[in-house]
């Protein structure tokens, strides 16, 4: 949600001088994905960090919630490849499954801040006058607010869950989105062959599936490839805040809050799940990188 | 428009902003599963005591008229009274923020110091540019406590060269007049409070500041790459200017603009990051002290700090669009 770089706004100029000589009826992203290896090494790259996350657990060789061996095993020891917690429970097991949980997490905040982002900045767009002035004074609003911050607040009053965690965070999460398609929609409404279609006859609903919304396809995607790594940072600081699914339910960032008492002891048992929510991330965040790279060099 | 006019502009703007904030919390009180009456008088009270202090506490009021007393509340400084402590949020949050603050301006210096180290030596054509943005999104990829927690064990646990936990080790520090350790103990004369302060605050500070100077760097480097390419550039050049003249004398003031709207934003992030530092290096703050209350469901807490660490923030945007508009009268709102 962080209005990253002035990069993405170049990609999306860039790509707009692409769509110009371009048919209509072919989406331009599917040619430039034809054309383009680096898009097809970073949606490689997220789907094989999705196929990590579903297939993960059922490498798992212990159960994630009970005691396999004896406490506080290092990595390696006792039949452990990353170490035992506290309790006994496998550290590797417990965060195999708190990817899944991270992973699927993060995605599925990203396609509820799109839809409704892009809902809203899309009829934004596309209406004009006041019902454009007054979404986006409401989208300006959320904007100045610090996020994360007011998450922190939503899941404290709602109490600790996974899903109030996800619908805080959802809450706080599209206005960037909404931004992002309004521009697009404002800049694609000036074009001709908007013009075309509405003296054609279109109605106002067949432009924006039709004309407007695909037009802001490559923005979105983009955007939301960068902002994975952000997601999953965030949704980690709540959960190490105590602030995600109750214990002893394998979440990568309670787990590393709650060996803090015994960190000098048993470094693995927090360390390791914050490495791999920096493996997540690094991973997401390099392919949202290839993405936006691809994007702007078409 | 008028400088002046701009700021009145953005400041009411802000205003809004912060109303809008103060709604939010209201409701969310009201949304929150611990009913207030009962959470002060404990799990024992009677039928008759809890409803006694809902009229005390005005909850059998329609809540138009809670809204309005709540609003004048905080117009008076009262925040509520925390389910916990029960000190009012508001003491409490007063005897907790200079820490905060101190911990904030020192992350934030930090902040801008590195990236804009960052962002001019990846904007250069020289072959540490390459590792330096392995290095940046490395940065941007790390979780905050992950950051937090190799410090503590090299640089506490193996190395014994800085303290984990706290603001200060020393017996007697310095309580006033502003609350900042580093300043008081300057003003005391006591140098070795000082030093001792700042052994404190290196390692939270830094886990604090790395995320934001990534970002910072980020734009910065997109900023410069954009001014290198404008003729007064090529130039400066064509008089023969050293290239790292070029970039720091020329380019630079010309690339700030971006750098500086991130870094109110990233202030955001480095809020919410602030209650994870202030919990792991147990930084006795207003997000250690949020972090508390967590567990605990103690929402007056949590909104008052929410509330403070909000206006902070809008605060400090409006600042830097006004100071920008200062910088630069091209800027329009």
């Amino acid at each position: 949600m962080v209005p990253n770089d002035s990069l993405v706004a170049s990609a999306e100029s860039r790509f707009r001088r692409f769509d110009a000589d371009s048919s209509v009826t072919r989406p331009v992203w599917i040619m430039s994905l034809q054309k383009n290896r680096r898009a097809w090494c970073a949606g490689g790259l997220l789907m094989l960090l999705t196929g990590i996350a579903l297939v993960g657990p059922l490498l798992a060789p212990h159960n994630p919630l009970l005691p396999a061996g004896g406490p506080f095993m290092s990595p390696g020891h006792g039949g452990f490849l990353l170490g035992s917690d506290s309790i006994g429970r496998d550290e590797l097991s417990r965060v195999l499954f708190g990817v899944r949980t991270s992973w699927f997490s993060a995605l599925g905040v990203i396609a509820s801040g799109v839809v409704v982002g892009a809902t809203i900045g899309l009829v934004a767009g596309a209406s004009g006058g006041r019902i454009d002035e007054v979404l986006m004074r409401l989208t300006d609003a959320f904007l100045a607010l610090p996020g994360p911050v007011l998450a922190i607040a939503v899941v404290a009053a709602l109490g600790p869950s996974l899903t109030h965690t996800l619908v805080a965070v959802s809450v706080v999460w599209w206005p960037f989105y909404a931004r992002i398609v309004r521009g697009e929609v404002r800049a694609l409404a000036a074009r001709p062959h908007l013009e075309a279609a509405r003296l054609a006859g279109a109605t106002r609903l067949a432009l924006m599936a039709r004309h407007l919304l695909p037009g802001a396809v490559p923005a979105i995607v983009v955007t939301a490839s960068l902002d994975v790594g952000n997601l999953i940072l965030t949704l980690s600081g709540l959960s190490f805040l105590g602030l995600g699914a109750p214990a002893p339910a394998p979440e990568l960032g309670a787990m590393a809050a709650r060996n803090l008492p015994y960190l000098l002891q048993s470094w693995w048992v927090s360390v390791m799940p914050a490495l791999a929510i920096f493996i997540l991330a690094f991973a997401s965040n390099t392919a949202g990188d290839l993405l936006r790279d691809s994007f702007r060099d078409t | 428009m008028s400088p002046l006019a701009f700021a009145a502009r953005r400041v009411s703007a802000a205003i809004v902003i912060v109303l809008i904030l103060v709604a939010a919390m209201f409701t969310l009180q009201h949304l929150s599963r611990t009913d207030p009456a009962h959470a002060y008088l404990g799990a024992g009270a009677s039928t008759t005591a809890v409803a006694a202090e809902r009229v005390k506490l005005g909850l059998n009021q329609p809540v138009v008229t809670q809204f309005f007393h709540y609003v004048a509340n905080l117009a008076q400084g009262n925040l509520g009274v925390s389910y916990r402590t029960r000190n009012p949020v508001a003491t409490d949050i007063g005897e907790y923020l200079p820490a905060t603050v101190e911990l904030a301006f020192y992350a934030l210096v930090m902040a801008l110091a590195a990236g804009t180290l960052l962002g001019v030596a990846s904007a250069g054509k020289w072959r540490g540019a390459r590792v330096l943005k392995f290095v940046m999104v490395s940065g941007a990829s790390a979780p905050l406590f992950l950051l937090a927690l190799l410090g503590i064990l090299v640089f506490y646990g193996h190395l014994g060269i800085l303290p984990a936990t706290g603001r200060t080790s020393s017996v007697n520090p310095p309580t006033g007049p502003t609350g900042f350790l580093t300043i008081d103990a300057v003003l005391a004369g006591r140098f070795g409070v000082l030093l001792n302060a700042l052994r404190h605050l290196v390692m939270p500070a830094l886990s604090l500041a790395i995320g934001p100077a990534v970002s910072i760097g980020r734009v910065l480097r997109g900023s410069l790459m954009t001014v290198l390419r404008e003729d007064y550039v090529r130039t400066a050049r064509a008089k023969g200017l050293r290239e790292r003249r070029v970039l720091l004398s020329h380019a630079l003031r010309n690339s700030v603009g971006p750098a500086l709207s991130m870094t109110g934003l990233q202030f955001g992030l480095l809020l919410a990051g602030d209650v994870v530092v202030e919990q792991v290096f147990a930084w006795p703050g207003i997000g250690y002290y949020a972090a508390q209350s967590i567990p605990v469901g103690d929402f007056p807490a949590i909104g008052g700090v929410t509330l403070v660490l909000g206006v902070g923030y809008v605060a400090i945007n409006a600042l830097v669009d006004i100071f920008q508009r200062i910088a630069d009268p091209r800027i329009k709102l």
